[in-house]
């Protein structure tokens, strides 16, 4: 890989920089929405640590995540886990099935599906972010 | 110049993408049961009422460790893009094992709280 002692972020707009292909894209975005991920895991951890202190705690955060802000957040959600799951069966595929040639074919393959999940996420979480409850 | 590739171990390549399938398949009936339904809305109960099921504990005992052995193991990949030398990723490594563990090991006791139910 290029070395670079370029920051923390410019390290990999330069990559894409030097390759301007979907298949860097791919892995950058790979990339960010694994770390978001991961940051995200935290999050939910924080939030489920509340049962510790029984249940009537519990609801009492779950209450506070289930409203129509956290509902909008949750449309994003699906979108980073879409992408991150779609994409790493792309490159599992790829791997296991030496299907280097046709990798970006499966890519696009890959954000077709996502984009049908993402029409089908908004048309069930959209109702949820104007409800008033 | 000729240089031979350092031995090293493909099993986190490996295990990064096992996990990856097993997590594909739980992550879309994750979302499933708790956000793509008509009863959407959670509480203490709903949960505790989930994990009165020995297959939905099964199900969120193999789902903990390997959710962390991804995120985690993802994580030390992307470390490793910024070439870290040997010492720091020796540390960093055995931290990422420790962390993982320790967490997974909460994660079973917070499984625990929830089939005890209220």
């Amino acid at each position: 890989m290029y070395e670079s002692k370029s920051g923390f972020f410019k390290k990999y707009v330069d990559e894409v920089g030097l390759n301007p292909n979907v298949g860097t894209w791919a892995w950058f975005l790979h990339r960010l929405t694994g770390v978001i991920l991961v940051l995200y895991l935290f999050m939910h951890l924080f939030v489920l640590s509340s049962s510790l202190a029984g249940g009537e705690t519990f609801n009492k955060w779950l209450s506070t995540v289930q409203n129509p802000v956290f509902h909008f957040l949750e449309i994003g959600l699906v979108a980073v886990v879409a992408f991150h799951l779609l994409n790493g069966l792309r490159i599992t595929i790829t791997d296991f099935f030496f299907l280097t040639k046709p990798h970006k074919t499966i890519f696009w393959i890959a954000m077709i599906t996502f984009l049908v999940l993402m029409v089908i996420t908004l048309i069930v979480f959209l109702p949820r972010v104007f409800s008033h409850h | 110049m000729n240089q031979k590739p350092k031995k090293g171990s493909a099993y986190g390549w490996l295990f990064q993408r096992i996990t990856g399938i097993f997590l594909a398949f739980f992550l879309i009936l994750h979302f499933q049961v708790l956000h793509f339904t008509k009863e959407w809305k959670i509480d203490f109960d709903v949960v505790t009422h989930r994990l009165d099921s020995t297959a939905w504990v099964i199900f969120y005992l193999i789902f903990v460790p390997a959710g962390l052995f991804h995120a985690f193991n993802g994580a030390w990949q992307v470390i490793g893009d910024y070439r870290p030398k040997l010492g720091i990723q020796k540390t960093v490594k055995a931290l990422l094992w420790v962390l993982g563990i320790a967490i997974s090991a909460y994660g079973y006791y917070l499984i625990v709280t929830f089939t005890k139910g209220a």
